[in-house]
């Protein structure tokens, strides 16, 4: 197997934006392609994730972006896998350039759907859940993350505060950050006053809905050697899956695929949870920052909150979680999330963090999920 | 198989598959057994009848379900059994109104998929 790197990394902002689908894609791939230093003629194939193309009518996202770098005759794929779109396609293009197939590849993630509205999109996501069971009887992607919220509360000792406390500690990264979405500081009280979304969750308990894209550039660790002396090497690389529903699941406040793809990824990188530096986790909802730290490994089961609660994850903690402001913060582009976090990453761990740089980092971690966790990837990176 | 699920909750019942090969009981709506992976199933027939294992309460409902807003999305463990199965009960809008535990029953199917109501 080839050693993989991540050679260059490029965003646009998340939030509302104006510019169409096609035009982010090609500025956060232009931005990537720029940081790495290639030219377009270099890439030997593009991975672009997306879910909700049609909602700015264009999907078949791969060649549209290809065309529009000049190599329309490279190969692409177009990926969906809800949520948890771009670290999936990220593991696309790792396993083939691990296995050799390819030198370089550009893998971007991209969201256009602010301009749908709350029903379009709160409707249109419900059917990333197994929907005979799910949005079909009115669960709302909050309503899922609120039943886990609810089964967490009851089993642990914890409380509504404390969910809250992982949004305010996710604002204040987020101020830091440039590209976020929401760039405000907000109090445990803002939180516990607003207005109830899916009981118990709170509208400051979930993400916002953001465009955006993100884009990194991939390639084998000879290629990166020939290019540049800042490049972060993927070291682990981890998948995994869980039942599609959350009745499917025996325990509700733990998500398998989390556990299967970080097991797998701490296995190829040889370490453990205790290794890790920091790490961008998907908090599409207060209550899911807490479980995933849980089943990453970070904190026994249960223990997550009174972690949060110590200022263990906040960005000068012992292991800051989501130092770019996470889902939470920065945004949630669906398709483009996984990516994104990549970019934090590789930002990190290149010196290129700026105020929200988290001191002494050399192992950063990804851990990003499509719907309620029914598909996941986690991803280790090392700096040089 | 859909289908004789659904007939099934219609008159208040739980499809399920056994696998004649380890017994592993499944919802009506698998193929091949989630613990041996053999195919062969007999079905089995369940009350529906259970408790509350999770839930919350939709107050930005998906389109459709506007005029039942707020309404409970729930979880259900069902009688003797380890499996559980979700669905809309409506009329719901404090958590006061349905402890965790509460017991509760499948009354139906419709456009609101599967019917839940407490007992
Ligand atoms: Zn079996």
């Amino acid at each position: 197997m080839e050693k993989v790197c991540v050679l260059g990394a490029g965003s646009t902002k998340y939030g509302k934006l104006d510019d169409s689908i096609t035009d982010i894609t090609i500025q956060a791939s232009i931005g990537a392609i720029e940081s790495a230093g290639i030219d377009p003629k270099e890439i030997q194939a593009g991975y672009i994730s997306n879910v909700f193309g049609v909602a700015d009518k264009q999907v078949h996202l791969g060649p549209v972006i290809m065309s529009n770098l000049g190599i329309p005759e490279k190969p692409s794929l177009s990926i969906e896998s809800a949520c948890g779109s771009g670290s999936v396609s990220f593991r696309e293009a790792f396993a083939n350039v691990a296995a050799g197939f390819y030198d370089a590849v550009l893998v971007a993630g991209t969201e256009k759907v602010t301009h749908t509205g709350t029903e379009w999109t709160t409707t249109y996501f419900s059917y990333c859940s197994d929907f005979f069971y799910e949005g079909g009887a009115g669960a709302s992607f909050p309503g899922l993350f609120a039943s886990m919220a609810r089964a967490y509360l009851n089993e642990f000792k914890a409380t509504e505060e404390d969910l809250a406390a992982v949004a305010v500690k996710n604002h204040e990264n987020g101020l830091l950050n440039p590209k976020a979405h929401l760039r405000k500081k907000i109090s445990i009280d803002d939180v516990m006053k607003s207005a109830v979304v899916a009981s118990p969750l709170k509208l400051y308990d979930c993400c916002p809905f953001s465009d955006g894209a993100s884009a990194v550039i991939l390639c084998s660790e000879k290629f990166a050697k020939e290019h540049s002396k800042n490049y972060v090497n993927v070291i682990g690389s981890g998948r995994g899956g869980s039942p599609a529903t959350l009745q499917g699941r025996d325990h509700m406040t733990t998500i398998p695929s989390t556990k299967l793809a970080a097991q797998a990824a701490y296995k190829m990188a040889g370490i453990t949870a205790k290794d890790i530096d920091f790490a961008e986790v998907h908090d599409c909802f207060t209550i899911a920052e807490v479980v995933d730290t849980e089943d990453l490994g970070f904190f026994e089961k249960g223990a997550g909150v009174q972690a949060v609660r110590e200022g263990r994850t906040a960005r000068n903690g012992d292991i800051p979680i989501n130092p770019s402001g996470g889902l939470k913060a920065k945004g949630h582009p669906i398709g483009a999330t996984g990516v994104g976090q990549v970019v934090e990453v590789f930002e990190q761990l290149t010196g290129k963090a700026g105020e929200r740089t988290v001191k002494d980092a050399k192992i950063g971690l990804t851990h990003n999920f499509g719907a309620t966790g029914a598909s996941c990837a986690v991803h280790i990176f090392q700096g040089v | 198989m859909k289908q004789e699920f659904v007939d099934a909750v219609k008159s208040g019942k739980v499809l399920a598959k056994k696998c004649t090969k380890c017994s592993h009981l499944h919802l009506a709506t698998v193929y091949f057994c989630q613990n041996c992976g053999a195919k062969g199933f007999e079905n089995e027939i369940l009350n529906g009848t259970g408790t509350v294992a999770t839930y919350t309460i939709i107050t930005v409902p998906p389109a459709g379900f506007e005029k039942y807003t707020p309404y409970a999305w729930v979880v259900m463990k069902i009688d003797d059994s380890e499996l559980r199965v979700s669905g809309f009960l409506g009329g719901i809008g404090s958590p006061s109104q349905l402890p965790m535990g509460s017991r509760i029953k499948i009354t139906g199917y419709d456009d609101r998929g599967i019917l839940l109501e407490k007992q």
